[in-house]
């Protein structure tokens, strides 16, 4: 069996668990900043992906599905909705099916 | 406006005594602990103290009371992995944290100094937060993501299809003119047949990761790398004794041509809390 890839996490694997995740304290002693952070936003902009193959909305549901079975029946895995995954190929260019 | 630099918060040897810094800089939140110094390993070479604060402990440096700002990506980049680091060290000694969100500076009040108000949240909130630290016990947080290469996946979609095999077949006997529109009506079907067997493949691993998985967050996927393309980006949180089975699944699932993964961890629970 082939074993897979193991790398120690990049700075795209910790920005926006860094920047966006992690308790967020709600509290008037907290040092808030006025209207939009700049911070990240440039960074994030030159790491974001140029294409994605799966779009993100519509995984919302499959998002809840998961969460939803792990909370009531970790087993019970055709309770999770179906995915709508949609790898989508449409920006390929043109094929040669025969074999080479 | 630019958060002022460590030189700028250490005041110079001809100035005057140093004044008590009014904010305090939270990374997490752990279990009581024996506090102390987790060295200078904070943003900008801080020192991040591990302070024991109303039966918990938080990893804290002390900081002017104005947030992180900078429109310098390298700057922003050495403040998002110091973050980390601290986070990672309090989670390795403490066996669970709850990561603070990155810019969690609580300030003094009037009168008061940032600690006290750091203890008050901690009372106010100590239910929610002992619920976390026991869900969190004992998992990590891991990226999960699944790639493929196209060209590859369909080139064996090609080979290996009875209805694509005869098709190819009968345009290889067709007149040119309608050979072209066959092959046309062939390479459509290919893309319709592969996109459905890559999303069954994607459904089938999703539906097994509950059985290794506790929680489940899908991410955006990112963009290609070389031939391959990123079908799934999840961020899982995975108790320890699940990770060795959890990586002979992905394993598995790479053993089809086309296909492999990547798994990220065991990182603190950022997206869990």
């Amino acid at each position: 069996m082939q074993p897979i890839a193991r790398p120690r996490a990049d700075l795209v694997d910790l920005l926006d668990r860094v920047l966006d995740r992690g308790l967020v304290l709600e509290a008037d002693v907290i040092v808030c900043l006025a209207g939009v952070p700049l911070i990240g936003i440039r960074l994030r902009a030159a790491l974001a992906g140029v294409e994605t193959m799966v779009r993100h909305g519509l995984m919302g549901e499959w998002d809840q599905g998961i969460r939803q079975a792990s909370r009531t029946d970790r087993t019970v895995a055709a309770a999770i909705p179906v995915p709508t995954v949609r790898p989508r190929l449409e920006h390929l260019p043109a094929l040669q099916v025969a074999d080479d | 406006m630019e958060h002022p630099t460590q030189q700028a918060l250490e005041p110079a040897t001809s100035a005057p005594p140093s004044r008590e810094l009014e904010g305090l800089y939270v990374y997490c939140i752990g279990p009581l602990v024996e506090g102390g110094s987790l060295g200078a390993i904070g943003i900008e070479g801080r020192e991040v103290l591990a302070i024991e604060c109303n039966r918990f402990t938080a990893a804290v440096h002390s900081c002017d009371a104005h947030p992180y700002e900078s429109r310098d990506a390298e700057v922003v980049a050495s403040w998002v992995m110091a973050h980390h680091r601290v986070v990672n060290a309090a989670w390795s000694r403490y066996g669970t944290v709850l990561p603070l969100t990155f810019n969690t500076i609580i300030k003094a009040q009037p009168g008061g100094d940032a600690r006290a108000n750091l203890a008050e949240w901690l009372e106010s909130e100590r239910e929610t937060l002992n619920a976390k630290l026991e869900a969190l016990a004992g998992r990590a947080e891991y990226a999960l993501q699944l790639f493929w290469e196209p060209r590859l996946v369909m080139k064996q979609m090609a080979r290996s299809d009875p209805e694509l095999m005869r098709l190819q077949e009968e345009s290889r006997a067709k007149p040119r003119g309608a050979a072209y529109m066959h092959r046309q009506r062939l390479e459509s079907l290919l893309k319709r047949k592969t996109e459905a067997a890559v999303e069954a493949e994607c459904r089938a691993l999703h539906g097994r990761l509950s059985r290794w998985v506790d929680d489940v967050r899908i991410e955006r996927p990112r963009g290609e790398s070389g031939q391959s393309q990123m079908l799934m980006n999840l961020s899982c949180l995975v108790p320890a004794s699940q990770v060795h089975d959890l990586e002979a699944e992905l394993s598995s699932v790479c053993e089809r041509e086309g296909f492999s993964a990547r798994l990220v961890g065991p990182l603190p629970p950022y997206s869990f809390c």
